[in-house]
């Protein structure tokens, strides 16, 4: 309540005049009506349409629902399904379906809703982006109406977690169609509309099953996509929270404003100095160790006002199977040099960077020219939008060097893939993979996971500079925001204003 | 003045024909996939294909360039790929914010500006004139978003008088809506100012030499009369080319500041419509632009016709 008062004695000694009718929007403070900040616009409001985080950070759970819920620490626990069973051979999953849900538009949540909605994930013609998650399942079969039952084409030991992910969110075969521009689900809060370049706006599900568990009426996601223009609307108050803050230089500036609280946490990006593995001289591994040695993480995080955490390989640090292998190719720029000469390159060469238009790709390739530089790698670098990037780099292999972060969680079977392009082609990690895949036990899994990390540091795939941290912003009185960032959602569950 | 009409018509219709194709050639040479980027890096081929045949990418140019033309013709846009919605939707309600921000910044332009240039004018040479023209300088030189965000953290965030962004809606609420437009369209029409200033006063001071207004002198008219009665009218024609050039740059060119003010503005639609590669929101847009600044030198023209008439003889 204090910085309503001084709002309006501020506002009542700039214009008296203005105060009342046009005084800045006082309800913003409204116990149950909160205002997120976006840095990015969701294109459409379906994440089986369109691959855009955004999306599922609106949508996912608030909206859509998938059979588990990936919780604030990362863990699966029950979600549309109250319960599981997985066969020995990890090939069957049969769930147990939650009673008496029911989707915004009155219809009921049943198991052949539930059929549909994964059907629709793999089927041949499907154009959901996430596709490749799922195309080990052979069939899924409604068995009654509150039990389903998967069945693999091979076991998948990641399968659990992909189908707790909004991009296997539950839909409607009645409103599947239209859930682009209107979405309908069982979440906790109801789509009430939509200003496109602006906001989106959520009312709470009356009809929730926890209702009572939900405690804010009313939730808006803002698009601020200025970095300069997101710290004026938190400190003008048009805004109550950035969950995600996008701007590490100027959290100083916010962290002096005693009406806010900044929480860093994780995420599960890793920021990497992404390689052309199939091009000269880059498939030369003493190549790929010269650069290695080059990379000094310090100052890369540095350049990120101190937010990261160094990696020294493709996997995040808060992560139970997670090994520090920082230490592999130490920071040494004669050992770099030594290196290169060895390679035949004693007087260095060419290479291009090709960056990406976001904020920690331009710092991070500033450093990264600078660093290589000094074993002798002139780097040039070109600055591309991401449908360019997406173009030339990720699709044509156009590049010699990008950075970029890989956000997606349990991501290290991009090492396993043909074509993928950075064009690491590595038969002993597609083995290990193949194993991690198949575990059905965990910690066996997290052993193998441990080897796995262990191959592509040595090879020296690409650079591992450091995993992105999850830069908090909120008003104190907010209670129940989530500190780390496991998947890309924003979960109000339990979220609200201390009394 | 009709066959004067009517060729500046023709001229116009011949323009805008000629630029349908080169927006269209344009837009389709930019790099970049728009199936991929909706689909993102974990998109299989298959579904990408499936995805460029949904929307049409995998026909041929010339089928596409008058399947758009043919839509363009019975005022049908098409959908955007990025928002499912149709274009002509997205374009209407962001022409709401843009329009009324471009024609705010340019009544206030124009409000300070041609008085400011007349009093130069008329002060020439001492020290008031002076200083008019040391704030044009600085008006030119100070750029818009940086005098954008310095309006906010002095009237939103230390005041605390107007919005430090976005914006409500006209139908939600009008009179925010409107104050919410004040700092953009002041952060805005700060070079136009500067600008229009140094056009009024320049031109005035020609003006002010010709022989007709030493006669007017000559028969005693006052100063007031020679200024405002005499030389102010034919000085405004320069004038009103600039400001109808400026009309332009202000629909088209506000990216930035709609950026600072978090607007939901075209230049918005279109900067994100690039970035998401929605090419049908992108070519709609351009041609949208080119028929309004069309239309401004149209009315440029008109308006020339009708404080000199010597082009409706000579054009």
């Amino acid at each position: 309540m204090e910085a309503l008062h001084r709002r309006r004695l501020l506002g009542a000694a700039g214009a008296v005049a203005t105060v009342g009718l046009f005084g800045p929007d006082v309800w913003a403070q409204a116990k149950d009506r909160l205002v997120i900040g976006m840095s990015l616009e969701p294109p459409v409001l379906d994440p089986t349409k369109n691959a855009a985080a955004a999306i599922r950070e609106l949508t996912c759970p608030s909206v859509y629902e998938s059979l588990g819920r990936i919780d604030r620490t990362g863990a699966v626990g029950p979600g549309l399904a109250a319960s599981w069973t997985v066969s020995t051979d990890g090939k069957e999953y049969t769930f147990k379906l939650r009673s008496g849900v029911k989707f915004h538009d009155g219809e009921a949540l049943d198991a052949s809703v539930v059929k549909f909605s994964l059907d629709r994930l793999f089927a041949p013609g499907s154009t959901v982006p996430a596709k490749s998650l799922y195309t080990d399942i052979g069939k899924v079969e409604a068995v009654d109406s509150t039990t389903v039952k998967i069945t693999l084409k091979s076991p998948n030991s990641y399968l659990l977690y992909n189908l707790s992910l909004g991009d296997a969110g539950i839909m409607h075969p009645k409103s599947a169609a239209t859930n682009d521009k209107h979405p309908v689900g069982t979440g906790p809060f109801v789509f009430q509309g939509r200003k496109e370049g602006d906001s989106v706006s959520f009312a709470k599900f009356s009809g929730y099953r926890d209702a009572a568990a939900i405690k804010l009426n009313s939730v808006i996601f803002k698009v601020v996509k200025d970095p300069s223009a997101q710290v004026n609307a938190l400190l003008a108050g048009d805004v109550d929270t950035f969950p995600g803050f996008q701007a590490p230089e100027l959290v100083a500036r916010l962290r002096k404003d005693a009406r806010f609280a900044v929480v860093v946490g994780t995420t599960e990006g890793e920021v990497i100095l992404a390689t052309n593995n199939g091009k000269k001289p880059f498939n030369d591994l003493k190549v790929r160790q010269a650069m290695a040695h080059a990379i000094n993480r310090k100052d890369l995080i540095e350049a990120e006002s101190g937010f990261g955490t160094p990696i020294g390989s493709h996997f995040p640090p808060h992560n139970k199977a997670y090994i520090d292998l920082t230490g592999t190719y130490p920071f040494d720029i004669a050992k770099g040099k030594a290196l290169l000469a060895e390679a035949g390159y004693p007087n260095g060469f060419d290479a291009s960077l090709k960056l990406p238009p976001v904020g920690y790709a331009q710092r991070a390739g500033e450093v990264l020219a600078s660093q290589l530089g000094k074993i002798g790698i002139k780097v040039a670098i070109t600055q591309l939008q991401w449908p360019q990037w997406l173009s030339e780099v990720f699709k044509e292999h156009n590049y010699d060097l990008t950075v970029v972060a890989h956000t997606e969680a349990n991501d290290l079977d991009r090492y396993a893939r043909d074509g993928y392009y950075w064009n690491y082609n590595s038969p002993a990690f597609k083995a290990k993979w193949r194993e991690v895949v198949e575990a059905t036990d965990f910690a066996r899994r997290d052993e193998l996971l441990k080897e796995c990390q262990r191959i592509i540091a040595r090879d020296a795939v690409n650079g591992f500079l450091y995993q992105l941290a999850k830069i908090g912003v909120w008003k104190k009185e907010l209670v129940g925001m989530w500190e780390n960032s496991p998947t890309p959602s924003v979960d109000l569950t339990g979220v609200h204003w201390k009394a | 003045m009709i066959e004067f009409l009517s060729r500046r018509l023709v001229a116009a219709l011949v323009t805008l024909v000629l630029a349908t194709v080169v927006v269209f050639a344009v837009v389709e040479v930019l790099p970049g996939d728009p199936a991929l980027v909706m689909l993102g890096t974990d998109a299989r081929p298959d579904t990408l294909a499936a995805l460029r045949a949904q929307y049409g990418f995998d026909q041929p140019l010339s089928v596409r360039y008058f399947h758009w033309i043919g839509g363009l013709l019975r005022f049908d846009l098409g959908a955007s790929h990025a928002y499912g919605t149709p274009v002509a939707k997205l374009i209407g309600d962001r022409l709401a914010v843009t329009l009324p921000l471009a024609g705010l910044a340019l009544g206030w332009a124009l409000l300070v500006a041609v008085p400011l240039g007349v009093f130069a004018a008329w002060r020439h040479g001492r020290a008031s004139d002076w200083g008019v023209r040391g704030f044009t300088q600085i008006g030119i030189s100070i750029p818009n978003f940086w005098f954008g965000i310095v309006l906010v953290l002095i009237f939103a965030v230390t005041w605390q008088i107007f919005p430090a962004g976005g914006f409500p809606g006209w139908a939600q609420d009008a009179p925010r809506s409107l104050l919410s437009l004040v700092l953009p369209a002041v952060a805005l029409s700060l070079s136009e100012i500067a600008i229009l200033t140094r056009v009024t006063r320049s031109a005035l001071l020609d003006t002010l030499r010709e022989d007709y207004v030493r006669t007017a002198r000559a028969k005693g008219a006052s100063e007031g009369r020679v200024l405002f009665g005499h030389a102010l009218r034919n000085a405004l024609i320069p004038v009103t080319t600039v400001a109808g050039l400026i009309a332009g740059f202000l629909v088209a060119g506000a990216v930035i500041i709609e950026s600072v003010f978090r607007l939901p503005g075209v230049g918005q639609l279109v900067y994100d419509s690039i970035n998401n590669r929605d090419l049908a929101v992108i070519k709609n847009v351009v041609i949208l632009f080119t028929i309004l600044v069309l239309a401004v030198n149209l009315l440029v023209d008109l308006a020339y016709a009708l404080l000199d008439p010597r082009p409706r003889v000579t054009a």
